[in-house]
């Protein structure tokens, strides 16, 4: 008896149930995983995914970064995340220094505080970790840096949750996203315009002021639109990311409760918890990437013009660089290879250093709040999503 | 033929990674600029340079051969 050929269908409810059963078969049995039915390649060992994280200038991000865009006729949005150098050099230039780990620390009270309100209303019996606690908080920073008034916070996160969703089977955008992309983009733009009059202290206002060099080398001034774009794309990364590592971590800890009274005898190794969450449940499973010329990677060539995902969360599992890759150890040496839970390259992740910070910071005022704990299994669900995966909902009961 | 330490300012992020592998080189001044102590790759500290090179998440450290 032979075994079927390995198929990856990154919107199959198998797919979406368990990852990363499909990732060992694609890392072992296709390395150079190229599907027919839609034509497109899929890197998941380190070593290649590495390297084409590397290689901006043949895998191009400029026809956008999931399959349905690359795919479009029309091309993507403006948006920093569609843009190959030197466009995307100066863009990510105009907010890069506000997201420093150094600068970043000028969050963290508003992070404690937060955190803090939420763990204050959360019942402890009955405490959904990401409905009560990891989906409303991480939005509230990422859109008070961004500008966007207190009443309309909680709904970008609701935004975003539509404009991601896929259904079984659902490769292209469907109305309901499309619906949320629209309000989403309406709302922002109205900001922009409102901001023009009415500069105040926050990202948006700092971008209207903003220059780049245009394309005949004069400097020039950001439109509404992509000032448009640049926000959704903030309010969205900073938001739903740290959501679903939140989540998964205290799934991740139930299943390895002495992992958790480590963190409980000793808080310095919070940090060390983070790094391997993000290696190990990282919610960015893979972004897509277009080849413009032919492109070379260890395990082989992928030709001109085709859509390949780069499965970052199937490298940071690969055995051929982490020991005991399949094992949840927070005490694991980080040295081994490069942590890809946030990116590698041109395009790695801007808020990491907000997204380490809020989760240190969930992670230590959890520890607080529950010291022991059990996390209801048969209640877990999971998102079905384009390129992220976690949970939207983890029922945990506080033990006494 | 001697080797360089060359750093992509404009990739630069500062996320300090390097000066937390090799302090004595890579230093971040309190406005987030990147300071290469020293430039010279010698042999003491080959390994750690290529360390800071391999681990930089925005890939802007590089070593040039003179």
């Amino acid at each position: 008896m032979t075994t079927p050929k390995v198929k990856f269908d990154p919107v199959s409810q198998e797919y979406f149930d368990n990852p990363y059963e499909i990732y060992q078969r694609m890392r072992d049995e296709a390395p150079l995983y190229y599907d027919e039915d839609e034509d497109f390649y899929a890197l998941t060992r380190h070593e290649d995914v590495a390297a084409a994280l590397k290689d901006h200038e043949a895998f191009s991000s400029s026809r956008g970064c999931d399959l349905a865009m690359v795919r479009s006729e029309e091309g993507p949005q403006k948006s920093i995340i569609f843009m190959d150098p030197p466009e995307h050099r100066f863009m990510r230039s105009l907010l890069n220094k506000a997201f420093t780990p150094r600068a970043i620390q000028s969050q963290r009270e508003t992070v404690v505080e937060l955190v803090e309100h939420y763990l204050s209303q959360a019942d402890p019996d009955n405490f959904d970790v990401v409905q009560d606690f990891s989906g409303p908080f991480p939005v509230e920073v990422i859109t008070r840096m961004a500008g966007v008034p207190e009443e309309y916070r909680q709904q970008v996160r609701h935004w975003i949750d539509q404009g991601l969703e896929r259904e079984p089977g659902q490769l292209g955008i469907s109305e309901r996203n499309m619906q949320a992309h629209i309000e989403s983009g309406m709302y922002y733009y109205s900001l922009v315009q409102e901001r023009r009059k009415n500069p105040q202290d926050d990202m948006i206002s700092r971008l209207i002021a903003a220059e780049i060099p245009g394309e005949n080398g004069e400097m020039r001034r950001l439109d509404d639109i992509e000032i448009t774009g640049f926000v959704g794309l903030l309010g969205g990364a900073g938001a739903e990311t740290v959501t679903k590592l939140v989540g998964s971590a205290v799934v991740e800890f139930a299943k390895h409760p002495d992992q958790w009274q480590m963190l409980l005898d000793d808080r310095s190794l919070i940090p060390d918890a983070v790094e391997e969450l993000l290696r190990y449940v990282g919610p960015v499973q893979y972004n897509v990437r277009y080849t413009l010329k032919e492109a070379h990677v260890p395990s082989g060539t992928i030709p001109a013009h085709k859509p390949v995902f780069l499965m970052k969360a199937a490298a940071n599992r690969d055995p051929r660089a982490f020991t005991n890759a399949e094992k949840f150890d927070i005490t694991r040496d980080r040295t081994e290879a490069q942590n890809l839970g946030l990116g590698y390259g041109i395009h790695s992740c801007l808020g990491a250093a907000l997204a380490r910070l809020e989760t240190s910071i969930a992670l230590e005022h959890l520890l607080d709040f529950m010291p022991r704990y059990e996390v209801d299994f048969d209640g877990l669900e999971r998102v079905h999503m384009q390129n992220v995966a976690g949970y939207s909902r983890v029922p945990v009961r506080v033990l006494k | 033929m001697t080797q360089k330490i060359v750093v992509d300012f404009g990739l630069c992020e500062a996320n300090g990674v390097c000066m937390g592998i090799l302090p004595e080189v890579f230093d971040l001044d309190d406005q987030d600029y990147l300071h290469v102590l020293q430039d010279e790759v010698t042999p003491e500290i080959e390994q750690q340079v290529k360390e800071a090179v391999r681990q930089c998440p925005r890939q802007a450290i590089s070593i040039r051969e003179e």
